[in-house]
């Protein structure tokens, strides 16, 4: 039965809200059917029936087939289940509760249950609190207040009796008492502790005279344990009017309900028994037994009071039922004591709703389908950019319900026929009006055939052209799941067109994906327009071309556009007629004029391919493209290199195409993006497909293959490569001695050690560059791997030299291989050799082979990427996770707005303009104007027109904008627009003023009327399309474009912050760290500009103010020294350092740190000046008379730690020189925290000061300046790994952690501070953490 | 001689100054006899070789046919064979159009120098110099070179 297509309307209804509330004893009892009292099951009868009164018994639902429920009499399906409860003989603790009940112990008397407030306090917060509009947090945040504010106070307001700090109990060393679930209650604090045991101890004299048992129960701690009786009742007593104080709510929730003394026992049908086949009996459900171990020791307990049992024993019972009834909630309840610990622990009800196979993720937010199918994928060039290959024999079991009609039934008349085996035919047919699907595999199909009326649904099975849903796992981002058509075959894999491998990130070494067929028309249409992977050519994270042609397409695409490829009259029909397959079988093919026609007529492959764009006279696709090749060299299309692609009106007249033409990647450069931009997707998918046919017959026609010959390296190589080995050693040897004599220089923030390795891996790094280069020269131009790395398809450069010439430097964390051994790296080596090859340098290429420590090295970079590669895929996956979680509601609204779920604005204009990041054509802006005028220059010759010049242009484009056709343009775009036509203007009229005497000149920056006209409602036209949908869900697209990137990254990579020596945390850890909202992050860096950034003398003095200096530095000595009458400390000052480190520092200041240090306990009388230099140092006789010997020289390690200069947060600040246009300027890198002082630092510009500490930026500056470094950082990190994101993403998700006014991270406690819903907290974390019951209105 | 937009004598100065990238594509760099044209013309140097000095004669046309009238815009394979045409007198022929003019980016004073550019198919020819020279070409052009080297 599909699913209605017809709704009735005004039917929708918004859920206001869900209430939760504390479940009290009395409706416990009202729900339930029965009062379970019996522990056992089963009957020992034959039957095996359910004991009455049993946990299992029959009127809580029913569990087989046979028999139905005893209490509604529905059956099997129907019945939902029915709840008994049990009455625990003794009150316990609800483990969920715990801490809540503990909070609420905190905030009463323990004696008279009032709240711990004075009553003006009192009356001011119930004012407070009654509000109805009060939102949770603010509640939580006011509950928070009047907790901390009872905490505090000793003696009841109200029966001023004494009371102390309540809190969980905890194990006293050695004792092995159950303190699990248990509460005290410090009456008394530590001080008054010995005093009062006395006297609480003798109040027991007497009666331990008469029971010297008691002795023992007497516990020797004043502290009073609160059992769950005492709570109960203290509970049960707090005034009505004190309830609201504690945020709850009476009508729904009374505290005394946080106890337990009586529990549900949930429906049979939740918790089925399974008959076992194996073993008799059957295997009962973890909550079964813990129900019927509960009412075990309940009837153990009520034993145990009725024949007066010993307190131990009658504690330990209560101690039991405890646990268990905590282990029936919580089974991984944490604390718990060896001997009562459960044999296997057991599923409890939090472990059935946590978790990704719990309630929630597993069965709620996520689940299992039908009509889906799965297997291994292949290529298939043959195949549309839309298609996907489906084997027969999927096909034949995913169905589609088709309504029978009057244009299908004689169709569906013909499936019902072919019936279930043959394929196309049907599986099912259900008859209008009857419940009943009748398969069609037996019985009579003709008769069913004759017998089809018109309404009847048949579920025919998938033919070619039905909509598909496409997907691989991992699904990262919207185009892991994209539709689209099926095509069936006779073959065992799934195919799809190689160009569509991207998006889903698919290769054929085994792949498998998932197929899904969407079961309306409703639904097919949906996928076919919103998901449809034509629809999806672009992906959202950057708006640039992600299916595009790959590898061999690459490749053929390359070789067939070179200059010097010709082709005659058979193979050019040949190429041309390839395009000629499926729905273009028998469209005509215009083949152009030979470009050679005497001595012999030649096509150049330039021609042939461009017939993929324009194939005849009727395709009106008149692309225009003008863009850099990858080998580009100089002089526009004139490059030597033939690496300036320009194709005007769909004709390549110049250049070779590579991956930057074709391949994915790119935006204005690409002949695919602009195609799709300037003639939809239907034309950009077919000139890609009729690519990969043509390339592909291309290259199987001429042939491409690699071989040991392609890698063998010739004299001239070798030589080279010699050449430049021994120039890097003799280096590498130099720097080694320069360094062992100590001459070599250092490196600003580097010691001699590390700027040799920092120089060393520059030197040897630059050898495989250069390796690399000298390949690319002398290898042939038919070399494989060269036109392999040349075109894009595969492999770089480096690539190539790794293989021929020399496989380079081996890094492990970005240094060169660390030592293994003692002073070495293996042992193969001498100690402490810092040569090339024994720190991993490999001379050898892969052709040659490696020796085998360089094959060890080799392996050791190897396993780095392995394991990097391991580790990032877990952590990224949880990233993108909690991104999507903390982002998955925003979606634009009507009013242009970014709204979350609970409807606060969380932007006013979605990324600050309101348009699609997709549909950016140029940097960050929807129309590239360079590009569209030059299209339409082209597109539209208009060539019985005038051209116009300058001012014509001018006061054209100035009356068409007045005319109001850009009213929907923002004004920015409207200015630039007219700014652009300005700078067209002056370019028309400086050619006019140069040559316009001659005819000619029309030819040259010509623009008529109507050009201009057509240009401006272009542009008009792309502006308006690129305006964002409203209902867009910006939100998850923004979460999945940050998440997806993250995956590609390589873990640990440092950059430089301007100094070599300072390194910053990048890539996944750094995005991590941000949006965590980390308090404190690894590499905290402030970037500070100086008041006069030309003079490096002043930046120096500004960096001794700021860098850390301690007396130690700057001091030439400090000793004891003992007369016979005084010791004391004496302390030189080294006054040419202080001048050198331009220091602003005397002794008299450094006397000043002295004294300030308290950990020092000096008086101001114990340090003296003795000169300009010497201090001494006069720890106090008197107080440390017996032992001033020690104090001495403690003093004497802690003085040199004094910090005299600068401020104690900052470890280093570095000078960073920077030279740009010929002026070299100064600024300060700071390592450390405290942006608020560097910025008051005298010298330092503070307006231009930042820091990447996004905390301190928040608590210095606010959170505006908060959300501006949120997305900068990111944007860094994206950048230097070379990743563009849109910067609207980047706004919406710093947007989001700072829309609350506050910087919320990414993470659990953040984002149930962003979000108020339970259901979607639940769905993204621990739901057992989440306490909805007391708190939520 | 209708239809003809240039018409003049070359010397090869000098080929492939910049080293040799394509096997079967030398480019030329040449100067006018008579009009003191610069020309850079790529061509298929295996069948037609060119070397250092050769001198030839260089039409440029907008039409194959002798009486000067616009070809009919497709191509049609048997076509030239059947009718005389004006490719008879020539060695090597090529089909290109013309696809920007545009003036001397080098100097900011007023010059007459132009410069016109033709693909013929990926073959790039441009022909730069006085602009009188250059007076009927327009973009869009079709365009049909002719060569035949004379020896002296």
């Amino acid at each position: 039965m599909p699913k209605e297509q017809y709704r009735e309307t005004d039917v929708t209804r918004q859920i206001s809200h869900l209430s939760f509330g504390v479940e009290s004893s009395e409706s416990m009892q009202q729900q339930s059917h029965i009062h379970v009292v019996a522990k056992n099951l089963y009957n020992q009868d034959i039957g095996r029936t359910p004991v009455p009164y049993g946990v299992l018994d029959k009127r809580l639902g029913t569990n087989s087939k046979d028999s139905p429920c005893q209490t509604c009499g529905k059956n099997i399906s129907e019945c939902v289940g029915h709840f008994g409860y049990i009455d625990l003989e003794l009150p316990v603790f609800h483990v969920g509760y715990f801490r809540s009940i503990i909070t609420l112990l905190q905030s009463i008397c323990k004696k008279c249950s009032h709240v711990l407030l004075e009553d003006i306090d009192k009356a001011q917060y119930r004012f407070r609190l009654t509000n109805p509009n009060l939102n949770y947090m603010t509640k939580k945040t006011i509950r928070k207040k009047i907790n901390d504010k009872c905490k505090k106070i000793t003696k009841c307001p109200h029966c001023k009796a004494r009371n102390g700090f309540v809190k969980k109990m905890t194990a006293a060393k050695g004792s092995t008492n159950n303190t699990i679930l248990k509460i005290v209650h410090e009456i008394f604090n530590e001080k008054d502790k010995e005093k009062l045991m006395e006297k609480l101890s003798n109040r027991f004299n007497s009666a331990i005279e008469n029971n010297p048992e008691i002795q023992s129960a007497l516990s020797n701690s004043v502290n009073e344990i609160l059992t769950p009786i005492d709570v109960l009742k203290i509970f049960e007593r707090i005034p009505e009017s004190d309830i609201p104080l504690l945020a709850m709510d009476c009508d729904k929730s009374h505290p005394k309900d946080l106890i337990f003394t009586r529990i549900l026992v949930p429906p049979v049908s939740i918790r089925p028994s399974v008959v076992s086949d194996i073993k008799a009996g059957t295997n009962e459900d973890d909550l079964t037994m813990k129900q019927s171990e509960i009412i075990f020791i309940n009837d153990v307990i009520k034993k145990h009071k009725l024949s007066g049992a010993s307190v131990n024993m009658y504690q330990e019972g209560w101690d039991f039922l405890q646990l268990q009834t905590a282990l029936y909630i919580n089974s991984e309840l944490s604390g718990v004591p060896m001997n009562m610990m459960p044999k296997k622990p057991g599923r409890g009800l939090v472990q059935r709703l946590k978790g990704k196979q719990g309630r929630f993720r597993g069965n709620l937010s996520g689940k299992r389908v039908d009509f889906s199918s799965r297997t291994v994928i292949s290529p298939d060039p043959n195949l549309e950019i839309d298609q996907v290959g489906v084997p027969v024999q999927i096909a034949k079991i995913l169905t589609f319900p088709e309504r029978v009609i009057r244009a299908n039934i004689g169709l569906m008349r013909q499936l019902i026929i072919n019936g279930p085996d043959k394929w196309p035919g049907a599986n099912y047919v259900q008859q209008k009006g009857s419940a009943f699907k009748k398969y069609l595999k037996y019985g009579s199909r003709e008769k069913l055939a004759q017998e089809l009326k018109l309404g009847d649904i048949v579920e025919r099975h998938l033919y070619d052209n039905d909509v598909v849903l496409f997907n691989r796992q991992p699904s990262l981002h919207k185009l892991s799941i994209m539709a689209h058509r099926a095509k069936i075959h006779y073959h065992r894999t799934f195919r799809f067109n190689e160009c569509v491998c991207n998006p889903y990130n698919a290769d054929f070494d085994g792949d498998e994906m998932n197929l899904h067929l969407p079961q309306t028309e409703e639904a097919k249409a949906e996928a076919l327009i919103l998901m449809g992977n034509k629809s999806n050519l672009v992906t959202p994270r950057n708006g640039e071309l992600l299916i595009a042609a790959t590898q061999d397409f690459l490749t053929g695409a390359y070789l067939l556009t070179k200059k010097d490829t010709f082709l005659d009259i058979s193979r050019a029909s040949q190429l041309a007629a390839t395009l000629l397959a499926g729905k273009d079988a028998n469209i005509n093919i215009d083949l152009p004029e030979p470009c050679i026609i005497k001595p012999r007529k030649l096509w150049s492959g330039k021609q042939i391919l461009s017939l993929i764009f324009k194939p005849n006279k009727s395709v009106g696709v008149l692309a225009n493209l003008e863009a850099k090749g990858k080998a580009y060299t100089k002089n526009r299309e004139m490059c030597v290199k033939d690496s300036y692609v320009l194709i005007r009106n769909s004709q390549l007249l110049a250049g070779t195409l590579d991956k930057g033409h074709l391949g994915s990647g790119g935006k204005g450069g690409n002949i695919f993006y602009v195609i799709l931009r300037d003639f939809g997707q239907e034309f950009a998918i077919k000139s890609m497909w009729r690519l990969a046919r043509m390339t592909s017959s291309y290259l199987m026609n001429s042939g491409f293959s690699i071989g040991i010959g392609d890698v063998t390296p010739g004299e001239g190589l070798i030589r080279r490569k010699n050449a430049l080995l021994t120039s890097g050693y003799q280096k590498c040897e130099e720097y080694i001695k320069q360094m062992s004599q100590g001459k070599l220089q250092c490196q600003p923030g580097f010691s001699a050690e590390e700027t040799l390795e920092a120089i060393m891996l520059k030197e040897l790094s630059v050898i495989r560059e250069h390796a690399g280069q000298a390949c690319v020269a002398e290898l042939p131009q038919t070399n494989s791997p060269l036109i392999m790395a040349l075109s894009g398809s595969k492999g770089s450069f480096i690539n190539i030299s790794q293989m021929i010439a020399c496989v380079g430097q081996q890094a492990l964390n970005g240094k060169r291989v660390p030592d293994g051994f003692n002073d070495r790296s293996l042992p193969h080596f001498q100690h402490y050799s810092k040569t090339p090859d024994a720190k991993g340098f490999v001379e050898n290429s892969f052709y040659s082979g490696l020796t085998p420590t360089e094959f060890f090295f080799h392996t050791m970079g190897g396993r780095e990427g392995l394991v990097d590669t391991a580790v990032k895929t877990a952590e990224t996956g949880y990233m993108q996770r909690r991104l999507v979680k903390s982002l998955e509601d925003l979606v634009v609204h009507y009013d242009a707005s970014v709204r979350n779920a609970e409807g606060d604005i969380v932007q006013l204009t979605y990324g600050g303009d309101g348009l699609d990041p997709a549909d950016m054509e140029g940097k960050d802006c929807p129309v590239d104007l360079e590009r569209v005028l030059a299209h339409v220059r082209a597109k539209c010759p208009y060539r019985n027109e005038v051209p116009l010049n300058g001012d014509q242009i001018k006061r054209a484009t100035k009356a068409f904008l007045d005319t109001g056709a850009l009213t929907e343009c923002s004004e920015d775009f409207r200015q630039e627009l007219s700014k652009f036509m300005d700078q067209v203007a002056k370019r028309v009229n400086q050619v006019l003023k140069r040559f316009g005497y001659f005819s000619v000149v029309k030819e040259i920056e010509r623009l008529t009327c109507s050009q201009l006209v057509t240009f401006l409602e272009t542009c008009n036209l792309k502006y308006v399309r690129s305006i964002i949908e409203p209902g867009t869900a910006v939100g998850a697209l923004a979460a999945q474009s940050i998440g997806e990137p993250g995956t590609q990254m390589t873990l640990k990579t440092f950059h430089f912050a301007g100094v070599a020596s300072m390194n910053i945390t990048q890539g996944v850890p750094r995005i991590k760290e941000i949006i965590n909202a980390a308090r404190s992050i690894s590499t905290p860096i402030i970037n500070a500009s100086l008041v006069d950034d030309s003079d490096p003398k002043f930046a120096r003095e500004v960096k001794g103010r700021i860098e850390r200096t301690t007396l130690g530095e700057i001091s030439t000595y400090i000793d004891d020294v003992y007369t016979k009458t005084d010791t004391f400390l004496l302390v030189q000052l080294d006054y040419e350092r202080i001048k050198l480190l331009k220091l602003e520092v005397n002794v008299n200041t450094v006397v000043h740190s002295i004294l300030t240090t308290s950990k020092l306990k000096l008086k101001p009388g114990d340090v003296v000046v003795q000169s300009d230099t010497i201090i001494t140092i006069h720890p106090n006789k008197s107080q440390n008379s017996r032992r001033l010997n020690f104090v001495l020289s403690e003093l004497k390690d802690q003085l040199p730690n004094v910090v005299v200069k600068g401020l104690p947060t900052v470890n280093r600040a570095v000078i960073a020189r920077e030279d740009r246009g010929g002026k070299t300027t100064y600024h300060l890198c700071v390592e450390g925290n405290n942006l608020r002082e560097v910025m008051a630092t005298y010298g330092v510009d503070g307006r231009k000061t930042f820091s990447n500490n996004i905390m301190e930026v928040y608590q210095t500056l606010g959170i505006e300046a908060a959300r501006q470094t949120i997305m900068s950082e990111i944007k860094q990190v994206m950048e230097n790994h070379g990743m563009s994101v849109d910067y609207r993403h980047i706004m919406l998700l710093a947007a989001q952690m700072t829309h609350t006014g506050e910087v919320l991270g990414i993470t659990r406690q953040g984002l149930s501070k962003m979000k108020q819903s339970v259901l979607n907290l639940a769905s993204v974390s621990d739901s057992s953490q989440l306490n909805p019951s007391i708190e939520i209105k | 001689m209708a239809g003809v937009l240039f018409e003049d004598i070359f010397n090869v100065k000098d080929i492939d100054p910049e080293g040799k990238k394509f096997d079967r594509v030398s480019r030329l760099h040449c100067e006018s006899e008579s009009f003191k044209m610069d020309l850079i013309l790529d061509i298929n140097s295996w069948l037609y070789p060119m070397e250092l000095g050769d001198k030839f004669r260089l039409v440029l046309a907008t039409t194959l046919r002798e009486d000067g009238y616009p070809d009919s815009g497709d191509w049609n394979p048997q076509g030239l064979e059947t009718e005389g045409s004006r490719a008879d007198s020539f060695e090597y022929v090529m089909s290109g159009k013309v696809y920007r003019i545009e003036g001397d980016e080098a100097s900011l004073e007023p010059s007459s120098r132009l410069a016109a550019y033709v693909s013929f198919g990926g073959l790039l020819m441009r022909l730069q110099g006085d602009a009188n020279n250059l007076h009927s070409f327009e973009v869009d052009q079709q365009m049909y070179l002719l060569m035949k080297k004379i020896f002296m």
